[in-house]
């Protein structure tokens, strides 16, 4: 590497790391992520007082089986529900009174049980809150149980028997692979989409960057002097370069300290938080295809960048270019379907394609390596190919002020050269 | 080791049909100060721009140095497009530091030779400043350090004093003699040919795209021979156009310039105004190298209709 090339490689890493916006994505990248993951744990647990609640029982004979249903219920150790005697007296009143503590704040809800809760399997919540969802579905299988168990005495059934005979089925998942089995609860299916997401967002955002340095040179005038400097491929690829180092590097840092939260978070959460694994394969593919996508992308936007001169004329240009990158997002459930279709296979070789579609590939099922090499070696190629073409274009069009060219005028600049 | 620090030999360039610049031949010596003068359009910038590897020329060959024109040989010219630009957001350290490592000069040996340039422009203070932090005049200082930083053997301004104010026009002009003085070759363009001409020992004028003349300025006044006459009087001077053996008369208020025509007898002049006004200046002038592009362009245009 020539270091004229390194000195532009450094220039626009520095500039590109030393931005507000760099240093305020990097950093809270990995809070916001961290957030994602512990918040919910924690509120989960400190959060998740035991409800109170007392039950108001109309029927007569129901109370003791369902307050015993509901303090019996335990979630890693802890009662879910407190159950208060609340009241004594007549139902009526005893009703009245319990509404009266549920308003002083005493008790959190009351559950009625009407005379006919056995047969017409109903039962009524009252509570300052009822948008605690998990809660109420909680508490509506537990009520449920009770009366099902008493219809099926009633029927003449031993209810432990029939709960026996008709347990449901609990079917695991577990993600077969080289690295060994796993159990996999759909934590997959959401990493994939993430990923895919971040790498989507990743090459078009640092595309673009490519796109605005490029017309900012241009604007500043300082394209002149570098291009009496240096040949504008090397000035090409020091802007690819370091600006897509300075990308890998946001995501060093991202990597790094989600490696750190999970750790810190694996000591005094464990249990909570269950965290998608991430084998090495998935976080090497998805560097490379970052590099590779970004590359390809990027020599794309500085032909663009070149070819206008501001960002707002830039627009009508970027749309044909991205096209491909967000039919591959598009596409993307029929390939986390069946990742071994023909369809899909075919998708993820086709170089526009492939950053996004190799990568979901790998990702939810590892395919033949044969196959990840084609897809490397022809998006090599391409990239080679779009480099060429943003070179050629680079070079007229850095110096074209004024009038934005038409594609056909692109067309001759690219022969010329 | 050649003499010629340039040598352009049959350069053409054009754009979309329209002939920028036409068979261009030049020989800039070695050490010279070179004006490459002519008017706004003439091809001035394409021909340094073709030089500086900004654009290929379609016919020709351009030498740097005794050299094929290629990267190694353009990293020993300092050069200073008209169009100055220097990145907004970098600090103005870092921007020169930069500069000269696309000229090939590591940073470690161009932050040496940075500290004595930025006292010499007076810019010290703000090294650490961000480019668009600083003024406009600031900031052409800065492009001048930028465009020697790497110690150029030639240095190539276009338009050095266009956006200068006087002050800077001054600071400007001895550092560029200075360095010529060391033996750099410095090429300057302008459309502004009286402020360049006292500048440079060697000219070419262009228009066109076509070199018009060029030589030694010295050479070049003589050639048109000293028929100019400033004149400075009291009274109506209207007559002076309609005398026997004047060619042109240019009027500069506080005293006119008159063209005589070739072999016209200056004293004759002298008779005829001093009858007429009082005079206060008669001075026979070498022509400006103005003049001299005027008329020869203008002779030239006859000649071609």
């Amino acid at each position: 590497m020539s270091p004229k090339l390194l000195a532009v490689l450094r220039r626009e890493y520095l500039e590109r790391v030393r931005t507000r916006g760099f240093v305020i994505a990097t950093v809270l990248g990995p809070l916001l992520m961290a957030a994602m993951m512990v918040v919910p744990a924690l509120v989960a647990r400190s959060g998740g007082k035991p409800l109170r609640i007392a039950v108001v029982d109309r029927e007569g004979s129901l109370r003791p089986a369902v307050e015993a249903a509901l303090r019996d219920l335990r979630v890693d150790g802890k009662p879910h529900f407190t159950v208060e005697p609340g009241a004594s007296g007549p139902a009526a009143e005893r009703e009245a009174a319990i509404k009266k503590q549920v308003l002083d704040g005493q008790l959190d809800g009351y559950l009625l049980l009407p005379a006919d809760a056995v047969e017409a399997a109903a039962a009524s919540y009252y509570g300052r809150n009822v948008s605690n969802l998990g809660e109420l579905r909680t508490l509506e299988r537990r009520v449920s149980d009770v009366l099902v168990s008493r219809r099926l005495s009633g029927a003449g059934l031993d209810p432990r028997r029939v709960k026996d005979l008709t347990r449901e089925l609990d079917l695991k998942t577990i993600r077969v692979s080289a690295g060994g089995e796993r159990e996999d609860r759909g934590a997959a299916f959401f990493l994939s989409i993430i990923l895919l997401m971040i790498l989507y967002t990743s090459i078009l955002m640092w595309g673009q960057l490519v796109m605005t340095s490029v017309i900012e040179e241009k604007g500043s005038r300082v394209v002149e002097v570098m291009a009496s400097g240096l040949p504008p491929t090397q000035l090409l690829w020091g802007k690819l370069l370091g600006v897509g180092a300075a990308g890998l590097t946001q995501f060093l840092v991202w990597a790094a300290s989600l490696g750190v939260i999970s750790l810190a978070a694996a000591g005094p959460l464990v249990g909570s938080i269950k965290l998608p694994e991430i084998s090495p394969l998935v976080l090497v593919s998805f560097v490379v295809f970052f590099l590779l996508g970004f590359l390809f992308y990027a020599s794309l936007y500085a032909a663009i960048g070149a070819a206008v001169n501001t960002v707002q004329e830039a627009q009508n240009f970027v749309f044909p270019v991205i096209m491909p990158l967000v039919i591959g997002l598009v596409c993307f459930p029929v390939v986390l379907e069946s990742p071994d279709s023909a369809f899909s296979v075919a998708l993820s070789l086709v170089p526009f394609l492939t950053p996004l579609m190799m990568f979901l590939r790998i990702v939810v099922l590892t395919p033949p390596a044969w196959q990840i090499v084609v897809s490397v070696v022809l998006m090599l190629l391409a990239i080679a190919a779009a480099v060429w073409v943003a070179a050629r274009v680079y070079r007229v069009g850095i110096l074209m002020y004024g009038k934005k060219p038409t594609f056909p005028e692109l067309m001759r600049w690219m022969r010329h050269t | 080791m050649t003499d010629s620090a340039l040598v352009l030999e049959g350069v053409s360039k054009s754009f979309a049909g329209h002939q920028a610049v036409d068979r261009l031949s030049l020989r800039v010596p070695r050490g010279s100060v070179f004006g490459l003068l002519g008017p706004n359009g003439a091809g001035k910038t394409t021909t340094l721009r073709m030089v500086m590897n900004v654009f290929a020329p379609d016919a020709g060959t351009i030498e740097i140095l005794g050299r094929p024109a290629d990267h190694a040989a353009r990293d020993r010219i300092g050069y200073m497009p008209e169009e100055r630009g220097l990145y907004p957001r970098m600090v103005l350290e870092e921007q020169l530091l930069f500069m000269a490592a696309i000229k090939g000069i590591p940073r470690r040996v161009a932050a040496q030779r940075l500290g004595p340039w930025l006292e010499r422009l007076s810019l010290a203070e703000w090294r650490r400043k961000k480019t668009n932090e600083l003024s406009k005049g600031m900031q052409q200082k800065a492009q001048f350090i930028a465009t020697v930083l790497h110690q150029p053997e030639v240095l190539i301004m276009d338009e050095p004093m266009s956006g200068l104010d006087p002050v800077g026009m001054d600071v400007m002009r001895e550092t560029m003699l200075d360095l010529h003085r060391r033996g750099t070759t410095i090429v300057l363009s302008s459309h502004q040919m009286d402020t360049v001409e006292k500048l440079c020992d060697r000219v070419a004028l262009i228009n066109r795209g076509a070199k018009v003349l060029d030589g030694a300025v010295s050479e070049v006044k003589a050639r048109h021979g000293k028929n100019t006459v400033a004149l400075a009087f009291e009274g109506d001077g209207a007559f002076l156009a309609s005398l026997p053996g004047v060619v042109k008369v240019s009027d500069f208020g506080q005293y006119v310039e008159i063209r005589l025509a070739e072999g016209a007898d200056a004293q004759r002049l002298l008779h005829a105004a001093a009858e007429r006004l009082v005079l206060r200046r008669f001075e026979i002038v070498e022509p400006s190298l103005h003049d001299i592009f005027v008329e020869t362009v203008t002779r030239d245009g006859q000649e071609a209709a």
